[in-house]
């Protein structure tokens, strides 16, 4: 044991010696006012992401996502895309690497209803998550869990280096309190939201 | 500024409420709307239930840190994280030094961290050769213009638009005029070179969960992920009092910190972090180091009133009700944490004596205590350390000798009765200044006008 630390936790014990530790309250139940947390959980997630400037397209099957997707490409020159991404739902782009990629594209693991966040995961890559202007993401309708609490509780059973929670374009209010979009991350955040 | 760190806070303040009408407005313009959305995000949950929550959590982790220290070093490291001990700023800051010498570190990027504003860490690294980005926008325009950060959440909240239109044009070529876009998008091109080219990122942590080794991050801007995930070594900075218990504990913490902090249901970005790139992963840090730092903590810890302090999620919600913070920001405390919280957290990290006068900086009117997402009982522990400061002879000698001969007179009714007639009396326009302790007081304030009967004669008659 280092020094350093045998010193901190000897402090950590003499402070605590005289003092009765308190119980953890156990589980976290999100109180909310009567009603507010009676909402269905894909409409929540599409209207929390869409009030914090994030766009989602409800689509209802997988082939109407490969067309919506073929008129999305059209406005883009080329495209980074994820690990996870399956085969069917990669743009017809030519490829560059994320720093240069005007579209990103990725797959969310799962999605939070109360907070509007999309749980993107170090599997599908970080940069390409990251340092495209536009980002896509899908997700699909079953992946929706109802509170924060319900998506780490399943997200714990399988931790990857590294997760993201994205619940909105990148944004900053730092320049005199105005609101600007795109500071470091995307400043375009869509998800194409796929019927089970 | 006449007198560094928090001894030199009145003439700082003064110098802020004379001389910079500007600042005065930029930093009560953002505290207000901070402070609006708080307390707007809180009508839309039981907040009152959340908050006994959290500070039931953070209240459990503090009576059993140590367990819970050993339990994070042992996951973290288990997680390939690399663990440092850190009794002081120095040991914390050779630590970063050594590993940037170590893996031939020549420019870091830094996501916005409180506790590296603590340590100072900018200036050490700079000294020994290595460039250090802020790349958090408001950081950023602070460390272009040679600042300290004035508030926990938004370090610039004291500059203007026509303050950053004037800086950008001078260092980015910006043209005068330019809109808040153009101003965020070419910073954003410089930056973006520093996060591709940095061997380092450096940040904090909001959390440190102890169950899983998790690094939790919360952001807006996108700047701690890409600081945590491009350069190939990361290292987080943790106070030690930053630990959950469990992963689930986040559902509320990520939450009601935004909450709290902004308005915002939860920031844009969260971050949780389980170590260095792995086999199945396309990218991220080779190599990621926590250095779990004490600074004065523990004697915070041992401290029977002051050690709820050690809750503080660092939201900045008691920063932006306070009517004290809200007519000067941030500056004039003179270190890292201002308003009610670094008043508090002063005298236990920087030591009674250094903390002076910032505990008596406060109005006492109590509206921190209701914004606390944490229940930290704030006034009543600003007012704990004006007794301790009392006590160590740490206030004028003219106003402890004052408030002793009040209280002894204050229990004599004969005394007290013949003195407040005195004082009914004082013609304070004209030699009532003069007085011991009132005369200070009223140097500042319209002295009141005293009414013309004692309040136990009123009382005997029948108040109307």
């Amino acid at each position: 044991m280092s020094g350093a630390k045998r010193r901190i936790l000897g402090r950590v014990r003499d402070a605590l010696a005289k003092r009765t530790p308190t119980a953890h309250p156990g589980d976290f139940g999100g109180w909310r006012p009567d009603g507010a947390a009676d909402r269905d959980a894909v409409r929540g997630f599409a209207d929390m992401l869409t009030g914090a400037g994030g766009e989602v397209v409800l689509l209802g099957s997988a082939e109407e996502a490969r067309t919506w997707l073929a008129d999305l490409a059209a406005g883009f020159g080329s495209a980074a895309v994820g690990a996870g991404v399956p085969d069917d739902l990669r743009p017809a782009l030519p490829a560059a690497p994320p720093e240069e990629a005007e579209l990103g594209v990725g797959v969310a693991r799962s999605a939070v209803a109360e907070t509007g966040s999309l749980v993107l995961d170090a599997r599908d890559g970080r940069r390409t998550q990251l340092l495209p202007p536009t980002h896509l993401v899908w997700l699909r309708t079953g992946d929706v869990h109802a509170t924060l609490r319900d998506a780490l509780l399943a997200l714990r059973e399988d931790l990857p280096s590294a997760v993201g929670l994205h619940s909105g374009p990148s944004k900053s209010a730092d320049i005199g309190q105005i609101l600007v979009r795109g500071v470091h991350g995307p400043g375009r955040l869509i998800v194409g939201l796929v019927r089970d | 500024m006449s007198d560094t760190g928090p001894r030199g806070y009145a003439a700082r303040a003064r110098d802020v409420l004379r001389d910079r009408p500007e600042m005065r407005d930029s930093v009560l313009a953002a505290t207000h709307t901070f402070d609006a959305n708080r307390r707007a995000a809180w009508e839309s949950i039981d907040a009152d239930a959340w908050r006994d929550w959290m500070r039931d959590v953070k209240s459990h982790l503090l009576g059993n840190l140590d367990r819970y220290l050993e339990e994070a070093e042992a996951r973290l490291t288990a997680n390939g994280i690399h663990v440092h001990w850190a009794e002081r700023a120095r040991d914390a800051l050779d630590v970063v030094a050594d590993v940037a010498h170590d893996r031939g570190v020549r420019r870091a990027v830094k996501a916005k961290s409180m506790l590296s504003e603590e340590l100072g860490v900018n200036a050490f690294l700079e000294e020994l050769g290595v460039e250090v980005r802020e790349t958090d926008l408001g950081e950023y325009i602070i460390q272009l213009l040679g600042e300290p950060p004035s508030h926990i959440v938004g370090p610039a909240i004291h500059r203007s638009l026509e303050d950053c239109q004037r800086l950008f044009h001078e260092r980015l070529g910006t043209p005068r005029d330019a809109d808040p876009e153009t101003l965020a998008a070419a910073a954003r091109a410089a930056l973006r070179r520093d996060f591709l080219s940095a061997d380092l990122g450096i940040s904090g942590a909001n959390f440190l969960v102890a169950e899983t080794g998790t690094i939790a991050l919360i952001e807006n801007e996108g700047n701690i992920r890409l600081s945590t995930s491009v350069p190939r070594v990361h290292v987080a900075l943790v106070g030690i009092e930053k630990l959950l218990p469990r992963f689930e504990d986040l559902s509320a913490f990520l939450q009601l910190t935004a909450r709290a902090a902004t308005g915002q249901p939860i920031g844009n970005y969260v971050s949780l972090i389980q170590g260095p790139r792995r086999e199945d992963e396309p990218d991220g840090p080779e190599e990621v180091h926590v250095v779990l730092v004490d600074n004065g903590r523990t004697s915070i810890l041992a401290d029977e009133r002051a050690w709820e302090a050690l809750r503080c999620v660092r939201c900045g919600a008691c920063l932006n009700t306070c009517p004290v913070y809200r007519q000067t920001g941030g500056h004039p405390y003179g270190w890292a944490y201002s308003g009610p919280i670094g008043a508090v957290l002063a005298p236990g990290l920087l030591g009674l004596e250094e903390a002076m006068p910032l505990p008596f900086a406060s109005s006492l009117c109590g509206a921190c205590a209701d914004a606390c997402p944490v229940r930290i009982p704030l006034p009543e522990l600003l007012i704990y350390w004006r007794e301790r400061a009392v006590e160590a002879g740490l206030v004028p000698a003219v106003e402890r000798v004052g408030m002793k001969t009040y209280a002894t007179g204050a229990d004599l009714p004969a005394v007290f009765g013949a003195a407040s007639g005195l004082l009914r009396r004082v013609p304070w326009e004209l030699g009532g200044r003069a007085l011991p302790v009132l005369g200070s007081w009223t140097g500042q304030r319209t002295a009141p006008e005293a009414s013309p009967a004692t309040f136990r004669k009123l009382w005997k008659k029948g108040i109307e």
